[in-house]
């Protein structure tokens, strides 16, 4: 800042320069307190500095992440609703009656949702093939919640390109954002765009949008115990029904091992056994948490969900998987009622 | 200032990236620069020859240029985290504000901070931490602990007996073996019959 400009423009609001070296820190100390008085800045979106092309950041946006979108479509998944209506609102103030017809991504956010979420639970069936329906919907809702897609998207360089009457936008516009971008990928065949009627091209578009969100959304489960977030009340007797349906015997749980019993840390090896056979076991600091962890673990490895299965199938080894997007796993009810 | 005193942080990938594919973190990069003033001639020179084959490269990074009348020019990098960093170019080659590009495009986006380990895993085994009872045989717990079979010596080498009776099972695995492939060649050698007539 010039320092002759400040003395003429307000002598009140801004701290005068100390004339002596002495009074230099007085006049930084000064300075300090009235920054702190007025809090910190606030935060601008970087065309407020001058520097910003809206167009290119959409494109490159698209360019970054590898696809090929429409760019119509890409630049209608950034805008919210609430957006248009403060425009409209700021216009109607004005007292212009344009009457503008800028579409916000409503349509496309609800499309992208409902492809992201049967994409994911088709990939969880074919995943985990012998897990119970509601495991698998426990899975979904992780991968669909709230925080999971505020990660990714917040991840994804969206913040600035958002438009939305707020900045930084809510975090429910992140989401919104990042499932509008899923939904317009699906209309983004260029040569589907010439031919509405070519069947192949619209699938193009499709698979794209599914391999999106392969390698965007389901990477999250990486390093999570997918089994910790289905909620079982009783694992027990869902182990008795899931043997009984299987032909098998009774679980018999059996102590396998303690230590250091009457002291503040007992340990109990719990072992479940099935005609004869141990087929889980778990550690545990009473012997009834030690039989429902290893009544979890007997039911893990039942479902092929043991800690020591091969890893999901992401990126290159998952390009051409097929999904059927009919099947259903079988859920608890289906199969302790046999 | 000891090691413990500087922030330190493990490795981290931002939210996957490559387990699907691979997204370059660098977002927008903002050069500003004087027109005229000569601390800013390289980066003139970098705009003049290089900034096209470079934004031809990379679509996905947007690039402004900035011009600030007799500023010292600055690059600003800004990452798809959002977090924002700034050099100063002053007495850089146009050479070295390439490499300096270079390095922002292949950095994450995470502010560079000490790491305490070249690698790290958030699932340190996959089979569980080793505990006492990992290895230990059940049978111990009937086993009385004077029993005998607990404090038997057992040799270094091997009895005549034990010899005879690991050759005796190494004859019976190689006959069980061999039972299989003499079928199977017996069968080809039939199709190959049938096929001749």
């Amino acid at each position: 800042m010039c320092v002759a400009a400040q003395k003429y423009v307000n002598t009140v609001t801004y701290a005068p320069k100390y004339t002596s070296s002495r009074r230099k820190v007085a006049y930084l100390k000064e300075l300090y307190r009235r920054k702190l008085e007025v809090g910190p800045d606030e935060v601008k979106h970087p065309s407020a500095f001058g520097c910003w092309n809206h167009a290119s950041e959409v494109y490159a946006f698209g360019k970054r992440l590898g696809e090929e979108f429409d760019e119509q479509k890409l630049a209608q998944a950034f805008i919210q609703k609430s957006f248009v209506e403060s425009e409209k609102e700021k216009q109607k103030n004005l007292g212009l009656l344009l009457d503008v017809n800028v579409e916000d991504n409503t349509k496309l956010a609800h499309e992208g949702r409902i492809l992201a979420s049967d994409f994911v639970k088709a990939y969880l069936r074919y995943s985990y093939p012998h897990l119970f329906e509601e495991g698998i919907c426990a899975i979904h809702d992780f991968l669909m919640s709230h925080s999971t897609l505020f990660h990714v998207a917040s991840n994804l360089g969206v913040r600035d390109l958002i438009q939305s009457p707020t900045y930084p936008p809510s975090e429910e516009d992140y989401i919104t954002t990042l499932m509008a971008v899923i939904g317009a990928l699906t209309h983004s065949d260029l040569s589907a765009a010439n031919n509405d009627h070519d069947v192949t091209n619209t699938k193009k578009g499709l698979s794209r949008a599914e391999l999106f969100v392969l390698d965007f959304l389901v990477p999250q489960l990486i390093g999570r115990d997918v089994m910790e977030m289905w909620e079982l009340a009783n694992p027990m007797g869902l182990l008795v029904g899931l043997l009984r349906a299987r032909g098998l015997g009774q679980p018999e749980p059996r102590m396998l091992w303690d230590a250091a019993k009457n002291t503040i840390m007992p340990v109990y090896n719990v072992g479940i056994y099935v005609d004869k056979k141990l087929i889980g076991k778990s550690p545990g600091e009473t012997a009834a948490i030690a039989e429902e962890m290893a009544a979890r673990d007997t039911l893990r490895n039942l479902l092929g969900m043991s800690n020591s299965r091969s890893p999901l199938q992401l990126g290159d080894q998952a390009r051409h998987l097929q999904l059927d997007y009919r099947l259903r796993n079988a859920s608890v009810q289906e199969v302790t009622s046999v | 200032m000891g090691s413990s005193t500087i922030p330190s942080t493990f490795l981290k990938n931002i939210a996957q990236n490559g387990i699907g594919r691979h997204v370059c973190q660098l977002q927008r990069l903002t050069l500003s620069l004087c027109k005229s003033h000569p601390s800013s001639a390289a980066a003139r020179k970098f705009v003049e020859d290089d900034l096209l084959d470079f934004t031809k490269g990379n679509p996905g990074i947007v690039f402004y240029v900035k011009p600030r009348r007799h500023r010292a020019p600055v690059l600003t990098a800004e990452f798809l985290n959002g977090y924002k960093e700034m050099i100063d170019l002053t007495r850089c080659t146009k050479e070295e504000i390439a490499q300096w590009i270079g390095l922002m495009r292949g950095r994450s986006g995470v502010q560079i901070m000490r790491i305490r380990k070249d690698w790290h895993t958030d699932t340190p085994s996959i089979q569980g931490m080793w505990n006492p009872f990992m290895f230990k045989d059940t049978k111990l717990n009937v086993t009385d602990k004077m029993d005998k079979s607990l404090s038997e010596y057992i040799s270094k080498y091997k009895s005549a007996s034990q010899k005879l009776i690991e050759m005796k099972k190494l004859q019976k695995q190689q006959k069980e073996l061999e039972q299989p492939l003499k079928e199977s060649t017996r069968v080809i050698q039939e199709k190959k019959k049938a096929a001749s007539h």
